[in-house]
């Protein structure tokens, strides 16, 4: 048995991140205990009609999320308990909404900071309607083997260690939430463990007393002694004491207090908790407090350090009089666990999972990106630039300073053929349309293709295959070519020509040759040209084709150099987006006397027969 | 609770048509002059000058200044602002009007948990203590105000007579509309007295103890809140109160001088135990501290750094329960952060580090602190297994 929680309680929680966190815990206890979930709902306006996922087991449970508590009850009308975790400046509304509400007979309030005033209406209320509400700033109520209200009790493995799966024989009130679940540990090592513990919270006015669940401890026959760990200031635990004086009781009550340290403190200086703060007449101190409790027969510990070994003579004498037998526990080996998560498993080396894919040139998974395995901010700092990256992405291959040269000019020539080209007209109208940046480069990169900017690849490809196969028969090559291709991709422009060369192609060549780069692809191009140029004035090498044969003798594979291209006219791209969208550009339709309209005139549709 | 100065207390009474003596608080010792200039009462009127700041027994130190004239307030004020005391430099002065009187009446409202006290005596002043009998005492039901009958009885009670009952019950009634609206703790006024100029009451000191908790619905309330116990606070525990109202959590720092066993645990309940443990074995605490609600780990840190940066520490107690959802790992991160800093700093010198604690992560977080001993660190890390106060055991009996 237990109080207040058990396993018919069925809990709407109020509140964000943090319910949604205890939801999770509360999940974990059920799974340990074998219960169903207790969480039948959220409210919290803001993600009201969304629902949250949470673990339970190899599970995923899906709690719905509402405005308001009274639709959260209406949708599950076995709701009886409210976890209230809403932010100080408004649960005193939330827990008034969940006192009137009538299938909420229990509410526990988390929220730390709750205003002193709010806290006493609230108990006003809670009298008024005949309801208990635990807290504010209570760590919340464990009943062990039934019923888990918040986060007390911790880690999954705590509660394992803490052997919170069952009942034992005894009860715990403290006003502190680290402390609850320290008791709780401590009944499992000294003991046979706890019943029902309850975090009432460490704020000057708790709305729910020692006495209150002392009461209930006192009808609830499995628990056979109670812990009370209390503090100095207010007066719970005097009632405390003179309930138990009151008439013979049948639970055993324990009881510790904090504050002693106060007597040899500067005077005024006060810790803890809000609701640590001796009286103006030395009551409500601790020494004021353990003696009230001694006097009325509480076994009060001298220190707190002395509570493990008063739990187990209390423990042992509850056992020799039989109102006790001991627990014959199952090995905690036995106990369930919590299903692991993929990634502990693989941590483990207890599962070996087939990759999804693999890479080899990048991994970001320590502090900072390596690409190919050197640190991004080393390359940095050592004054490395982007062709080095590129080469490093592209090629795995560390350039050298020359080869990086090289490629810092071919992106710087490639960057923008102005608005009218293909691409950056697509860019253009997609941005005057109103279309995103993202979207809109992407509309100018699809032109890209064996007629706009994507004859590079082609150029490698063919001009090495002239190189290795035609090496000093360039006629035989271009043969080839013509009959098995077409016109050899790389050569010819449409403006460009021997008379008006292409300034682009003229500074590359430079480059190279200025930089003393070995060129086998250029050179051999180069003569491909003197033939073709030889045929007709304009089937000069091109600036893609020049770029193949430079990159290629880079030793870039041929399959990445319309990379190069794609690169370098983003650039642009991005360019025009940012220039229309500045400049207002506006929706763009073709004039129709740019249109050639060659389609039949107007005429009737036949009848459908 | 929340101490208010006197100032802002008298600012909060007069909201509440509760008259105070004129005053007028300087921060700036050259404002002087000029609020002789624009407040006419302080050329016709017998001051009381006083150091506006948090401390105790200010009329033994020489901190308040009677009887004064205009000229002698004004030299007083400069005297007093700027003076170090107990290692605070005095940056508020108040000026008051000084209000001759016989009389010296007590009222007072209290918070309970069922709503509040007004207490009323008829004996104010130093005497309330020895006559504390003689004060008389009307319960109000939160949410409720106190009725006209209810206050006369009381005032009778404590001895009032004829017109006297009236002006009291309507000076409670101000108060306690103070006190309730304000989201009060305690408000105390002695002596209350009447001014014989015009025969009305008037507080001449104001204690006002306010709900801290409750700032969020008071955009008034522009003052800050001054510590309980005699001193103002040092500037590591501003720093450290600055990022507690920050940071999810908590981190609480006080500073006690002379101390030699230095606090670092968690939790507001085990930290308390804690620093009874020292004191049961006649250990010296050098500090209070306390950090719970998975606070963020740099907060955490710059706790630490406070704490080894007390002088003449020998232990630092870094102690905990089980914490419920404070990541023992993440937390701990943040000490042994500080704590290396400290070392460089070579602030960690003949300090030995205690640790015992348990919660998420602990495995992990426990290992991280054994692991300081390679770096040097004179350092014992306990886990679960080893009771919670033991530690300061292993501590100070060696």
């Amino acid at each position: 048995m237990s109080i207040v929680a058990n396993k018919d309680t069925k809990v709407v929680i109020m509140g964000g991140v943090a319910g949604v966190s205890a939801a999770k815990r509360m999940a974990e206890f059920s799974h340990l205990c074998g219960l169903e979930p207790s969480v039948t709902s959220f409210v919290y306006p803001p993600d009201a009609g969304k629902s949250v996922e949470i673990p339970f087991g190899s599970q995923f449970l899906s709690v719905p999320v509402y405005k308001t508590l009274e639709e959260a009850t209406r949708k599950h009308p076995e709701s009886n308990t409210a976890l209230v975790y809403i932010g100080a400046n408004r649960a005193y509304k939330g827990c008034m909404d969940a006192l009137d509400n009538p299938s909420i007979k229990f509410v526990s309030m988390i929220t730390e900071g709750v205003a002193e005033k709010d806290a006493k209406l609230l108990i006003k209320h809670s009298k008024k309607v005949g309801k208990f509400l635990n807290g504010p700033s209570a760590i919340g109520i464990m009943s062990a083997g039934e019923c888990r209200l918040g986060v007390i009790g911790g880690e999954y493995n705590n509660l394992k260690l803490s052997k919170l799966h069952r009942q034992g024989s005894f009860g715990v009130i403290t006003k502190s939430g680290g402390l609850s679940n320290e008791i709780m540990w401590m009944l499992s090592q000294f003991a046979d463990g706890s019943t029902t513990t309850i975090g009432i919270g460490g704020d000057a006015f708790p709305c729910t007393d020692f006495v209150t669940f002392l009461e209930m401890f006192e009808k609830d026959q499995q628990t056979k002694a109670v812990v009370i760990v209390g503090e100095m200031g207010g007066d719970l635990e005097e009632k405390a004491a003179a309930w138990y004086a009151e008439k013979p009781r049948r639970i055993k009550l324990i009881g510790v207090v904090s504050g002693f340290c106060q007597e040899s403190l500067p005077k005024g200086m006060k810790f803890g908790h809000a609701g640590a703060k001796e009286g103006q007449h030395g009551e409500g101190s601790a020494r004021y407090k353990s003696d009230i409790m001694s006097k009325a027969g509480v076994i009060v510990p001298p220190t707190f350090g002395d509570l493990g070994a008063t739990i187990k003579q209390v423990y042992e004498d509850l056992k020799s009089t039989g109102q006790i037998k001991e627990i014959d526990d199952v090995p905690p080996s036995q106990l369930p666990d919590l299903p692991r998560k993929v990634e502990e498993v693989i941590k483990a080396g207890d599962v070996q999972v087939q990759p999804l894919f693999k890479t080899t040139i990048s991994d970001d998974r320590g502090e900072e990106p390596l690409y190919c395995g050197y640190p991004a901010s080393e390359l940095i700092n050592k004054g490395y630039e982007i062709p080095h990256v590129i080469g490093l992405l592209w090629n795995k291959r560390l350039l050298n300073d020359k080869e990086a040269e090289v490629i810092r000019r071919i992106i710087m020539l490639s960057a923008d053929h102005g608005p009218c080209v293909s691409g950056a007209l697509g860019t253009i109208i997609a941005a005057c349309a109103g279309i995103g940046l993202s979207q809109s480069v992407a509309a100018g990169l699809i032109m890209i293709g064996p007629r706009f900017g994507g004859a590079v690849t082609d150029a490698s490809k063919y001009f090495n295959y002239g190189l290795v196969n035609y090496p000093n028969d360039i006629p035989g090559f271009l043969a080839h070519m013509k009959k098995n291709v077409g016109p050899v991709p790389g050569i010819g422009h449409r403006v460009k020509s021997v008379k008006n060369p292409d300034k682009r192609v003229a500074e590359l060549k430079k480059c190279v040759k200025e930089l003393g780069l070995r060129s086998p692809h250029l050179d051999y191009a180069l003569e491909v040209e003197k033939v073709t140029t030889a045929k007709k004035d304009n089937l000069i090498l091109n600036v893609d084709g020049c770029i193949a044969c430079v990159l290629t003798d880079l030793g870039f594979p041929a399959d990445s150099l319309n990379g190069f291209f794609i690169l370098a006219r983003t650039i642009g791209m991005i360019g025009h987006w940012i220039d229309q969208r500045r400049e207002g550009g506006r929706l763009i339709r073709l004039y129709n006397y740019l249109v050639n309209f060659a389609v039949p005139r107007r005429r009737e549709v036949p009848d459908k027969g | 609770m929340a101490k208010v100065l006197e100032g802002p207390a008298m600012e909060l009474f007069n909201k509440w048509g509760i008259r105070t003596p004129r005053h007028v608080v300087i921060s700036d010792i050259h404002q002087v002059d000029g609020l002789v200039q624009s407040n006419q009462w302080m050329r016709e009127c017998k001051m009381v000058v006083k150091a506006h700041e948090a401390i105790g027994s200010r009329m033994k130190l020489g901190l308040v200044k009677v009887e004064l004239d205009i000229d002698q307030a004004v030299a007083a004020a400069k005297e007093i602002m700027g003076r170090t005391i107990q290692g605070l430099t005095i940056s508020q002065v108040i000026i008051a009007e000084m209000v001759p009187h016989q009389e010296e009446y007590y009222l007072a409202v209290k918070s309970l948990r069922e709503g509040a006290e007004v207490l009323m005596a008829k004996f104010g002043g130093i005497e309330v203590e020895e006559n504390w009998e003689k004060v008389t005492k009307t319960f109000v039901e939160v949410g409720e105000t106190p009725t006209d009958e209810q206050l006369e009885k009381c005032a009778k009670e404590a001895g009032f007579t004829g017109e006297m009952v009236d002006k009291v019950r309507k000076f409670a009634f101000r108060l306690f509309e103070c006190y309730d609206n304000e989201d009060g703790q305690y408000m105390e006024i002695n002596p209350l007295t009447i001014n014989p100029a015009d025969g009305k009451l008037v507080a001449l000191d104001a204690v006002v103890l306010l709900d801290a908790d409750a700032r969020f619905r008071h955009p008034d309330w522009s003052f800050s809140f001054a510590p309980e116990f005699g001193r103002a606070y040092t500037e590591d525990e501003k720093q450290i109160m600055e990022i507690d109202s920050r940071v999810k959590g908590s981190v609480k720092f006080i500073e006690i001088p002379g101390g030699e066993v230095a606090m670092l645990p968690a939790g507001g309940g085990a930290s308390v135990f804690y620093s009874d443990a020292v004191v049961a074995l006649n250990g010296s605490l050098a500090n209070y501290a306390e950090y719970s609600g998975d606070p963020p780990a740099w907060a955490v840190e710059a706790l630490t750094d406070k704490i080894c940066s007390l002088p003449g520490v020998k232990h630092i107690i870094v102690g905990g329960a089980i914490a419920n959802f404070t990541d023992v790992k993440a937390t701990f991160t943040g000490i042994i952060a500080g704590f290396r800093k400290a070392k460089e700093e070579g602030k960690m010198d003949g300090v030995k580090i205690w640790v015992r604690r348990g919660g998420p992560n602990e495995a992990i977080g426990l290992d991280y602190m054994r692991k300081l001993s390679d770096e040097g660190f004179d350092i014992q890390v306990f886990d679960r297994y080893t009771p919670l106060t033991d530690l300061v055991k292993f501590a100070l009996k060696g």
